[in-house]
């Protein structure tokens, strides 16, 4: 039983991090109704930009405080610039395209933005120490024997992806921007047509992504170190969108959870009797599933077709 | 100027006592009306009674909550809209349902898919058997071609179509399944009089020289007057008259649905 | 001028409906074949077969295939990399445990395994749609690549992960030198094509296209959804699958499961977009022009590089790849969404009148 728990919690916990890589997907999906494929290689490009910056500046002897705080800006600055040419570039000239050409763009995007940071920060892995604890720890301790293995890092991620989440749902529900993004996602020729400006929304947009996949990418950065691998954390969130909806905060997190610990509980019960190795499949098949009786996700908007 | 009515004995389809809803929305209450073989039947009323509606009914796209439709005497509650068009009818859409991606000359021949049979092998290999079953159509769709006067635009992508030609290869489609009973939404939209017409006279053609069941809806009251037997008319989803246009023109339900006053 | 198509009536609608009605590209396409079957065999080298031809003949097949599906169908497919590793494991088992079965025999009904698994995973895509339905594709890929490690039947038990095809003959010619196995890929692709063609000019390409354009009008006019799109994945899984044998067979010749992974998938793709949605030609220009970006880039950038004392390193050469790649995506997208193909029939149009200005 405390074998149980403490791979369903490495699973939620998993999970929480897989929330946050989703997150942007959904942000952006919400305002511009575009599937951002390149959600992973935005996170491996800020977390690249993170801990060069870092790097950079502990060699030249800043103290720890003030190099996170100026690469974690360097790095956000770098994001601006990939949202601004983004929506200049690409989204500008897609405007009222079907979304499969969108997607299809972004896709591009991703093997663009792929190879421009790998040539311009390196390609190689970049541990990075962000000043998060790394260590296991143990919990509950009385409850069962030796008490249950968690590692501290991943618990300080839920909670950063908490306090993500709080801030994004008060930003969409308080704020004007917020407003106009909800309106931008359900029609853009309407949206425009009330004088709400596309194109700086969605640079708006696109950075706040980006933004989102800069903490994500310093979270799982720390935790796996800073490698190109990072940018196939798009492929994992996928099917946590399938399963949260592609429009909802909430769901994002909640599909995350759901696919951290499925995943991790089929591969330690499940997998010995199919050969092991079905993490890779196990999400994607789970979301097949679940698509097949709820093509819209657990959260998101039944679409009715007119003709 | 009304046309000079003509009887009818059998009815084609009957339509009993259909609700629809979407959510809270109710599109049709209760509605209940027949067509009968070879008329012309109107349906008409103002925005939003539910035309479109009782017509994605007939073809099976809505799914009404209760009520049955009886199409040549077979009565069901529910129908897939292939099996509508299986059973021999056919229809245009209000906003153009062409295939944007294809020709004048291969939309109307997707209306002749269902009378094509040749399977993967044969098409694959085209000589022969395909490429006979090809032609034959072919010969069917060109008929039709002269028929609505589009020969020139056959091979133009139908997306570059002006409006007025967009109807008129919808139509083709159409027609081109040799339908028993053909639903029109709006045929006529956005025509000028020369294009109404012309419109005109293809349903009226198509009516007398195939005996194709007509139902269309039609906002010009000209129109509907001039070349429908019957006419239904619609106001929130309620049927609120049925019968030849000389008496429709003059009920005062009829009257005050249009011009607006409440009841 | 040289495009001048006055001149040529068609009396017969079958003269109207033949695959190249306009008799200049009858001429242009036959030469082609000519040259690509009678010419080349003489004047390649065996440099030129293993990295230029053989590899653009087979994946011009796989993206014909892809392009049926994607291109005419409009269902997104992210899983076809998948499909051509059940197409070359389905070849190299039915040599392994039907070994008097020739080579050849064994590439063509591997089409056949990969047809039936393509009809299972294109069953979802009779309820779900858009990228929905490409997340649906990536399960494919991803249970293809666990399968094809984990589940040891399919490799034979093999201790090492990768298996080793047959030697190619036929009738006891011995067919394995790459002329040969040129010749062999080019037929293949050639015959197929043509299927293909056919099968797109006919009723079941207008009901994939219909589907693609607008699925409801489909439905509404009488196209079964089901038969439409399940032919197209069964038809679209047949020629990758077979593409699949072929690359293992005749190119790679041994090979482990990380051939076929989600990389050949984004390939396979990226041919289709470049090349053209909806157009066999597409499929062919999109493939020659995704196999020589990399040798290019591979001469061309070093020495572009040691001009500005840079010094390109391999791994910097595939990054510019992806980069040069993802941008001419977005290119196409933007500017030609109907990809090298338009722009070729844009160049025909020009041609009519060259060189008179109007």
């Amino acid at each position: 039983m405390g074998f149980f728990l403490e791979v369903l919690i490495g699973g939620l916990l998993a999970g929480v991090l897989y929330s946050l890589v989703a997150l942007g997907f959904v942000l952006i999906f919400k305002a511009s109704g575009v599937f951002n494929f390149a959600q992973g290689a935005m996170v491996l490009t800020a977390a690249l930009a993170l801990v060069r910056a870092l790097d950079l500046f502990e060699q030249w002897h800043w103290p720890f405080g003030v190099a996170l705080a100026a690469a974690f800006v360097f790095a956000a600055a770098v994001m601006a610039i990939v949202a601004w040419v983004a929506e200049r570039l690409v989204l500008r000239k897609l405007v009222n395209q079907e979304g499969i050409i969108l997607f299809m763009a972004t896709i591009g995007v991703t093997f663009f933005l792929e190879g421009l940071a790998q040539t311009v920060f390196g390609a190689d892995v970049y541990p990075l120490n962000i000043g998060l604890p790394k260590d296991p720890m143990f919990i509950l301790e009385s409850l069962f024997d030796g008490g249950i293995l968690v590692n501290e890092l991943d618990v300080w991620a839920a909670v950063i992806a908490g306090l993500l989440v709080a801030g994004l749902a008060l930003f969409f529900q308080r704020t004007r921007i917020g407003r106009a993004l909800r309106a931008v996602a359900d029609d853009h020729a309407a949206a425009q047509s009330v004088g709400i400006p596309l194109n700086q929304i969605w640079f708006i947009v696109w950075l706040v992504a980006g933004l989102v996949a800069l903490v994500a990418g310093a979270v799982w950065g720390s935790k796996l170190g800073v490698q190109f691998s990072l940018s196939l954390l798009a492929l994992k969130a996928l099917p946590v969108l399938i399963l949260g909806g592609f429009t909802s905060v909430p769901g994002a997190i909640i599909g995350g959870l759901v696919i951290g610990a499925g995943e991790k509980i089929s591969e330690v019960f499940l997998g010995p009797f199919l050969g092991g190795g079905i993490e890779i499949w196990f999400a994607y098949v789970l979301a097949l599933l679940f698509l097949l009786v709820r093509p819209q996700g657990m959260f998101g908007e039944r679409i009715i077709e007119r003709v | 100027m009304a046309a000079p009515s003509r009887s009818f004995n059998e009815v084609l389809l009957t339509v009993e006592n259909i609700s629809l809803s979407f959510g809270g929305v109710k599109a049709l209450t209760d509605i209940s009306f027949d067509i009968a073989k070879g008329e012309v039947r109107a349906i008409i009323g103002p925005n939003g009674a539910g035309k479109s509606s009782m017509l994605n009914c007939i073809n099976g796209f809505y799914h009404p909550q209760q009520g049955a439709i009886t199409y040549k005497g077979i009565k069901r509650a529910r129908m897939r809209p292939h099996e509508a068009a299986e059973q021999g009818i056919a229809r245009t859409f209000q906003n153009i349902a062409l295939f944007r991606g294809m020709s004048t000359l291969d939309n109307i021949m997707t209306g002749r898919n269902l009378r094509m049979n040749r399977g993967l092998f044969w098409q694959a290999l085209r000589l022969g058997p395909a490429e006979r079953e090809e032609i034959e159509h072919r010969k069917v769709v060109e008929r039709v071609i002269d028929f609505l006067e589009i020969q020139h635009i056959r091979k133009v992508p139908v997306g570059q179509l002006p409006y007025g030609l967009q109807k008129r290869v919808e139509l083709g489609r159409a027609l081109a399944a040799e339908p028993e009973l053909l639903l029109l939404d709006e045929p006529m939209a956005g025509m000028n009089l020369e294009e109404k017409q012309d419109m005109c006279r293809f349903v009226l053609d198509v009516n007398d020289e195939f005996g194709t069941t007509i139902c269309l809806i039609e906002h010009d009251m000209g129109v509907v007057m001039d070349i429908s037997d019957r006419v239904v008319v619609l106001d929130y989803g309620k049927k609120i008259g049925d019968g030849v246009p000389d008496v429709i023109k003059n009920d005062q339900a009829v009257i005050d649905a249009y011009l607006g006053v409440s009841h | 001028m040289i495009y001048r198509e006055a001149g040529q009536y068609k009396a017969s609608y079958q003269a109207d409906q033949a695959i190249f009605p306009i008799a200049q590209d009858r001429f242009v396409v036959l030469a082609l074949l000519a040259v690509a079957f009678l010419v080349v065999p003489f004047v390649a080298s065996e440099y030129v077969y293993r990295a230029v031809l053989i590899p653009t003949v087979i994946l011009a097949l796989a993206a014909i295939g892809l392009n049926v599906l994607m291109g005419y169908c409009g269902q997104v497919s992210l899983g076809s990399g998948a499909f051509m590793g059940v197409g070359a494991y389905a070849a190299y088992n039915l040599t392994v445990h039907l070994p008097f079965l020739n080579p050849f025999v064994c590439i063509l009904l591997s089409g056949f395994f990969a047809a039936a698994i393509g009809i299972v995973f294109g069953i979802p895509s009779l309820r779900i749609k858009g990228f929905y339905l490409a997340v649906a594709t990536l399960a494919a890929q991803f249970f293809g690549d666990w399968a094809f490690l984990r589940v040891k039947w399919i490799t034979n038990y093999t201790p090492s992960g990768s298996v080793n095809a047959p030697p190619l003959q036929l009738f006891g010619w011995d067919l394995s030198s790459p002329t040969a196995n040129y010749l062999v890929a080019l037929l293949f692709t050639v015959v197929l094509g043509l299927a293909v063609k056919n099968i797109v000019r006919g009723h079941i390409g207008r009901q994939w296209m219909a589907i693609r354009d607008m699925d409801i009008a489909a439905e509404i006019i009488g196209v079964r959804p089901m038969y439409a799109k399940l032919t197209a994945f069964a038809v679209s899984s047949f020629l990758i699958g077979v593409a699949g044998a072929l690359w293992a067979f005749v190119y790679l010749g041994s090979w482990e499961p990380a051939a076929f992974d989600i990389n050949r998938s984004f390939q396979l793709m990226f041919m289709v977009i470049i090349g053209g949605l909806g157009s066999i030609l597409g499929s062919v220009l999109g493939a020659i022009f995704i196999v020589l970006i990399p040798i290019f880039l591979n001469q061309a950038l070093p020495p572009l590089g040691a001009l500005v004392g840079w010094k390109i390193s391999t791994a910097t050469v595939s990054h510019f790849e992806a980069m040069i790649f993802g941008a001419l995506i977005v290119f196409f997208l933007v500017v030609e969404p109907h990809g090298l193909a338009r722009l070729w029939s844009v160049a025909k149009e020009k041609l009519r009148l060259w060189p008179f200005p109007h």
